[in-house]
């Protein structure tokens, strides 16, 4: 501890420096008087005492530097010397210095804000506890399971602590103002706690409570306590009203508790998960599995372990635990925007390194100027790691304050990202500048200000001493060294700038295949809502058949309406089923190979609302009632891959489970066009659309989930204005339905390619920053060039140059770097762009459109920075050239 | 750095300051370079500048205080005084010194005897 006293103690003299310098210079001026004193009465004149006291004392100012030395941190002294000498060059050259940190601010912001993204979506460990030992257990990673496979799969494994299913549920909350459809999770009782987060108010659910006829609980989320609730400490033990239903709350979580992370990712309430009858069932898969891997497990062996238990069940039960994955949750939440989000981190570095080449031949060129500063420090004794020393601390003094600018613009431009960012990025709502980033941005800013400085700190303080010295030594050619290096740096720009700039022109090709994918049907106009009967009198089966029809009569009546119709769940937006089916006069399908096709369930006038063509065939009509034979229509993608090269019209299909000795055959009334159904991107699966009023399910199902009934209305005009006349024809029936999922289909198509769109946008400014600054740097480049050569110019003239000889002359200089740039960027975009293939949608990683364009684009930018300077120099008076200097 | 008669070693220098102030009490830098002078009868003459880094080493390792006050001819000076801790130091040194003095005789001694 010693040694850190002193330290302290030496490290605090640099704040009263000027007190001690006085103190110093009073002691040692009375040992100097007092010797001078004692000569003098020995005999000798003044002059003569003084300089023997001189002597006997040995030199005042080399005592005060050995003094100084003791008293302070030479290191730290030297650092700030230098400091304050920098930030003097730095004030005397503000052009410079404006233009420099500028540059810095961009890579630096752009690195920041970026980062600020990554780190809290891809790098920060999810809010549970030891969230990296929790996996889930999926079909393929990400398909649903079914409970008697769970409960298989929770008994006889011994690779997790625990281990929990959670389902998709929802429910209406009445009783309270106007009703709102919550979205929420059934859960088993061990889910919540292998989470490790405790509940902010109240209890978790215990053992038993998961069982049927309990199951009348409710834990809250921190953001529906607070919306519907006003935040009431008292919440805990009161009887809330679900779907007409009473249920307990329980708990409230805590505000930053939020599950699941990857799916239903807007839940907000949790009840207990009763199966039921549901125990033996292998079908009908709707469970997400999440378990907490023991301590001493590896994933690897869990992996294993699942391998051997889903393999034996399928030899049991054919079909049924086909392709079992175990997945780290983490990889379920990211998995998806990882490599976007990798290639923005790349793209902006990208950006960082411009930014350096530019800064670094700024640098270059003031160096040269610079250059006799640098001999006389050296002709004065200054080692050429001294000077080298000073000169990186100016750069360090120059990133640091690009770094401070970088940061204001990372604080402007992290909130503006966030808010752009499409709902499909897991985890933005934690997105913030913090310590993190802030280290971040210190060791970019560190890094940056040596490779930016370290090669013109190095150059400049290579110095030929005579040479420079000598009063010639300006004006003649420039060093080759020098030279070399700065063409390297132009040229390095242009690569970088254009491997760049072909990642976002090959996203901007890719977004405009995706805009030009035509969905099936006609988005324009239509206006969307759910509308939920759970909890009301219009529940109970016959009346909800009588209330569909009658609501969509009444909105078809309103004025600016077109046609109006309903669908269980709306494409691009709602959820999905997928449903299997069996085709009378086929034999038995092996066990999960049966015709699966997504189940969507119309009302009449569907298909006229959102205009998708039946291409064959009748549409569904009011008549298909349950007195009528029951009726199919199915996609153009299902009579293709079920009756290939056979009239599927006519023909029937059940799913109806084969077990029951007589199904109920639906006819193939029509064929309608493929239209989008989950993914944007995703070609058609086999679909088929039911009638409505003849399905039992659909009119029967008490679960909310399973209760409502999507709206879909066209109307002329803008369909946004027509929600409060809708609304209030919802509600003229019922005060109580729960209307939500307001959209237009205009909307849900954006929100279907925000994500692209996001990435194209951002690659794409950060391409035109990286097209900007390899200008700036060319034009800097050959600016000062033309300005270096301005004597050798005029030599050529007055020889008889012409005007176009000297522009031919500059410009090809130039050229010949941006292109040489370009085509090693060329080299570097193939090898990178394949990295893109899975970001990119109908274009190759190789177009040859984008890599033509994008070449002849920087040529074009780089010709225009190149002309400037060039026609400047064919201005050069010869005369003034070759007298000046 | 310091010309000198004798070599003056840096912990012999601390040695000796430290000797001076605990014989004669709290006194300036001038007044312990008269002494060092007066008691080596210029056998060990050392830059008297050297020994004001040598103070500073002093003070920061706690060994040694200074006040400023004013010098017998009316000059503002600091005056240095021995602190506990340097007196236990001086112990230290001193038996340190005459062990190490005591082993070189004996060294030289022998070698000169053989």
């Amino acid at each position: 501890m010693e040694w850190l006293r002193i330290l302290a103690l030496r490290l605090l003299t640099i704040f009263r420096w000027r007190k001690l310098e006085n103190d110093l210079d009073i002691e040692l001026r009375s040992h100097v008087d007092a010797l001078a004193e004692e000569n003098m009465r020995r005999g000798m004149n003044e002059k003569e005492a003084r300089q023997a006291a001189g002597r006997e004392f040995g030199g005042v100012e080399q005592t005060k530097e050995l003094y100084r030395e003791q008293r302070g941190l030479p290191i730290l002294e030297t650092f700030l010397e230098d400091i304050r000498f920098g930030t003097r060059m730095l004030v005397k050259n503000p052009g410079f210095t404006i233009v420099a940190v500028l540059t810095l601010a961009l890579g630096i912001g752009a690195n920041a804000a970026i980062f600020s993204v990554v780190d809290a979506v891809l790098l920060r460990p999810l809010a549970y506890q030891d969230a990296d030992r929790l996996v889930t257990i999926l079909h393929r990673g990400y398909n649903p399971v079914a409970v008697a496979n769970y409960i298989d799969w929770r008994d006889q494994s011994s690779s997790f602590e625990a281990m929990g299913a959670a389902d998709y549920w929802s429910a209406n909350l009445s009783g309270i103002d106007s009703p709102e459809h919550i979205l929420g999770l059934q859960v088993t009782q061990s889910l919540l706690p292998l989470l490790g987060v405790e509940p902010l108010l109240g209890r978790l659910f215990v053992a038993g409570e998961d069982q049927k006829g309990a199951e009348h609980e409710v834990i809250l989320s921190y953001g529906l306590w607070q919306r519907r609730f006003a935040g009431d400490s008292k919440v805990v033990g009161k009887v809330i009203t679900l779907d007409g239903q009473p249920y307990t709350v329980l708990g409230v979580m805590p505000r930053t508790f939020k599950f699941a992370p990857f799916w239903a990712t807007r839940a907000e309430m949790w009840v207990p998960n009763a199966f039921g009858d549901r125990i033996h069932s292998r079908e009908g898969n709707s469970l997400r599995i999440f378990a907490r891997l023991k301590r001493d497990v590896a994933l690897s062996e869990a992996r294993a372990e699942i391998a051997t238990i889903t393999a034996r069940l399928e030899q049991k039960f054919p079909g049924t635990n086909r392709d079992v994955v175990v997945t780290p949750l983490k990889q379920n939440v990211v998995g998806q925007v990882k490599a976007p989000l990798l290639l923005l981190l790349g793209a902006v570095g990208f950006v960082l390194l411009i930014a350096c080449a530019n800064v670094a031949h700024m640098l270059l060129a003031r160096s040269a100027t610079r250059q006799k500063e640098m001999a006389v420090r050296t002709a004065l004794g200054a080692p050429r790691k001294r000077v080298i020393r000073q000169l990186l601390t100016e750069n360090l003094l120059l990133a640091a304050m690009g770094a401070s600018a970088g940061l204001l613009l990372a604080g402007w431009g992290t909130p503006a990202l966030v808010a752009l960012s499409p709902a499909s990025i897991p985890r933005v709502d934690t997105i913030r500048i913090d310590a993190r980033v802030v280290l971040f941005l210190i060791a970019v800013t560190a890094l940056t200000g040596v490779v930016f400085g370290l090669a013109p700190a190095m150059h400049a303080s290579a110095v030929n001493l005579t040479d420079t010295l000598k009063d010639g030594g300006r004006g003649g050619s420039d060093g080759n060294r020098r030279n070399r290096l700065r063409s390297f740096l132009v040229a390095s720009e242009f690569a970088l700038a254009l491997i760049l700039l072909i990642g976002a022109g090959l996203m901007v090709r890719s977004f405009f295949a995706l805009q030009s994918i035509d969905p099936g049907f006609n988005p324009h106009g239509v206006l969307s809502m759910a509308v939920s009967v759970a909890g009301t009198q219009e529940s109970e089966p016959h009346r909800r058949a009588i209330f569909y029809r009658q609501l969509i009569e009444r909105v078809r009546t309103l004025p600016a309406v077109e046609a109006a119709g309903g669908i269980n769940h709306l494409p691009l937006a709602g959820d999905l089923w997928g449903w299997p089916f069996a085709i009378e006069g086929r034999g038995k399908p092996l066990p999960g190979e049966s015709p699966m096709a997504v189940y969507r369930i119309v009302m009449p006038g569907y298909f006229e609302t959102m205009r998708l063509a039946v291409l064959r065939g009748r549409d569904i009509a009011a008549s298909d009632d349950p007195s009528a034979p029951g009726v199919v229509l199915i996609n153009e993608k299902a009579a293709r891959e079920y009756w290939p090269g056979e009239n599927p019209l006519g023909k029937h299909i059940t799913f109806d489970d084969d077990r029951r000795a007589s199904p109920t055959w639906l006819t193939v009334i029509g064929i309608v066009r493929d239209a989008k159904q989950e993914n944007w991107a995703e070609a058609p699966y086999p679909e088929v659309y039911l009638a409505a009023l003849q399905n039992g399910g659909f009119l029967g199902e008490p679960e909310s989930h399973a209760s409502y009934i999507t709206l879909v209305v066209r109307t002329k005009g803008n369909p946004a204005t027509l929600s409060g006349s809708i609304k209030n024809t919802v509600w003229s029936f019922d005060r109580n339905l729960a209307i939500s999922e307001v959209l237009t289909m205009d909307d849900v198509v954006a929100e279907a390619n925000a994500e692209p769109r996001f990435e194209m946008a951002l690659l794409g400014v950060f391409a035109g920053v990286a097209l900007i600054l390899a200008a700036v740097g060319i034009y800097g480049v050959m600016s000062y060039s033309v300005e270096r050569r301005t004597q050798e110019i005029g030599i050529r003239i007055s020889l008889g140059a012409s005007r176009t000889d000297v522009l031919r002359l500059v410009v090809r200089q130039g050229m010949v770097l941006a292109l040489a740039g370009s085509a090693a960027g060329i080299v570097g975009a193939l090898l990178l762009s394949r990295l893109m293939t899975k970001l990119l949608y109908g274009v190759q990683p190789t177009d040859p459109l984008t890599f033509t364009g994008v070449a002849v684009l920087l040529t074009s930018v780089a010709l225009a920075a190149n002309y400037l300077p060039a026609r400047r120099a064919t201005r050069v008076d010869p005369i003034v050239a070759l007298r000046c200097e | 750095m310091a010309e000198t008669r004798g070599e003056v070693l840096q912990g012999t220098l601390d040695l000796i300051v430290l000797k001076t102030l605990e014989a004669l009490g709290p006194l300036h830098g001038y007044g312990i370079a008269m002494r060092i002078q007066q008691v080596s009868a210029d056998l060990l003459k050392l830059n008297q500048g050297t020994l004001y880094p040598a103070l500073l080493r002093l003070e920061q390792r706690g060994w040694i205080s200074s006040k400023w006050g004013v010098s017998d001819n009316n000059r503002k000076a600091k005056y240095y005084s021995l602190t506990r801790s340097g007196r236990k130091q001086l112990l230290a040194e001193t038996e340190n010194w005459e062990r190490m003095a005591a082993l070189m005789t004996r060294l030289l001694g022998r070698a000169e005897g053989a």
